[in-house]
């Protein structure tokens, strides 16, 4: 399967859940742990891609240029957390990498 | 029965009705599309989420990890799973929609998501039933023309800007706002920080099992706080 195959497959499996209960069945009662599953999955795909995304732009740097990306992330952190909006992460944290690789030496 | 033509101020309305929502919205197409241009997929593809999944969450994480090398079948998983609040959406909607005719059904359904289902329950609440159809198509047809437009747009953002500018960081950056703002639910903040940790945990793990490994790690590590 290629990038493609993935997307039309992921897309048709949403457009069967869209038209699952106006179409398909009358009613049919979903588990509810898997409600539950389905609540989780995108809050833990998202903090491990953002794990493994911070990482990797930190592995391919030098030590002290690496310290530019947890610079951005700790002020997204703290911004977050101090506004309570998911959106001030980038707000805070772009302005806070653009400023710490210019002064972080080579 | 569906009269569209008599509608157009309720169209007008239910598009009225999603202009707030799209304050949210627009900022998180442009993400999706600088994800796009910056991941190891063709661009088209990435855009292609838009029309073709049609929910922000699970194209991000299908761009994310196809961009990480993960499995075919575990990145279509993953999307379906957080995709399974469709099959809710659509038992809230059948409703309102019994005994329309199948065009209205398979056009009207492909467009449902968060935004439209909520736009279009505040229509059939105060229209009721029948002004209440244009009500949602003017809502979801207006999101839908927003969230292919905001891809692309940040798609063009992804590829033309300077380099120094470091877009690609967007992507990290986003994510880490959602898991942060999300760790006052106990189970969520299991979830979180249970597949961050595993992510970085297992980076080195052969064929890019490592993302897959903590979702799935970290969904079990959830449940266990619901269970108590």
């Amino acid at each position: 399967m290629n990038a493609w195959t993935v997307i039309l497959a992921a897309g048709l499996g949403s457009y069967l859940f869209r038209l699952s209960m106006i179409v398909l069945f009358e009613r049919i009662t979903m588990p509810a742990y898997l409600q539950r599953a389905s609540e989780l999955v995108a809050p833990a795909a998202f903090a491990a891609l953002a794990a493994a995304g911070v990482a990797t732009a930190c592995g391919g740097l030098g030590l002290t240029r690496a310290a530019a990306p947890l610079v951005a992330v700790a002020a997204a952190v703290v911004a977050v957390l101090r506004t309570g909006s998911a959106q001030a992460a980038i707000l805070a944290g772009m302005p806070a990498l653009w400023v710490a690789t210019a002064l972080l030496p080579t | 029965m569906i009269s569209l033509r008599a509608d157009r101020r309720d169209l007008a309305a239910g598009a009225r009705t999603m202009v707030p929502w799209l304050a949210g919205i627009v900022p998180f197409g442009l993400v999706i599309g600088v994800s796009a241009a910056q991941a190891d997929i063709p661009t088209l593809a990435g855009w292609l989420t838009g029309p073709v999944i049609f929910a922000g969450s699970a194209q991000l994480a299908t761009i994310g990890m196809l961009d990480a090398g993960a499995a075919p079948m575990a990145v279509v998983a993953v999307a379906l799973v957080i995709n399974v609040r469709l099959i809710f959406y659509s038992a809230t909607m059948a409703r309102h929609w019994r005994g329309t005719p199948w065009w209205w059904r398979l056009v009207a359904g492909y467009l449902l998501v968060d935004p439209s289902v909520a736009v279009g329950l505040e229509g059939y609440r105060r229209l009721g039933r029948g002004r209440g159809h244009a009500h949602y198509l003017g809502g979801a047809v207006l999101l839908w023309v927003s969230w292919l437009a905001a891809i692309g747009i940040g798609i063009t953002a992804g590829t033309r800007l300077p380099a120094w500018l470091h877009l690609e960081f967007v992507i990290p950056l986003y994510l880490v706002g959602q898991a942060i703002s999300k760790l006052a639910d106990p189970a969520l903040r299991r979830a979180i920080l249970v597949a961050a940790a595993v992510a970085l945990l297992a980076l080195p793990a052969p064929l890019q099992l490592g993302i897959t490994l903590a979702i799935a790690t970290g969904v079990a590590a959830g449940l266990t706080e619901v269970r108590r």
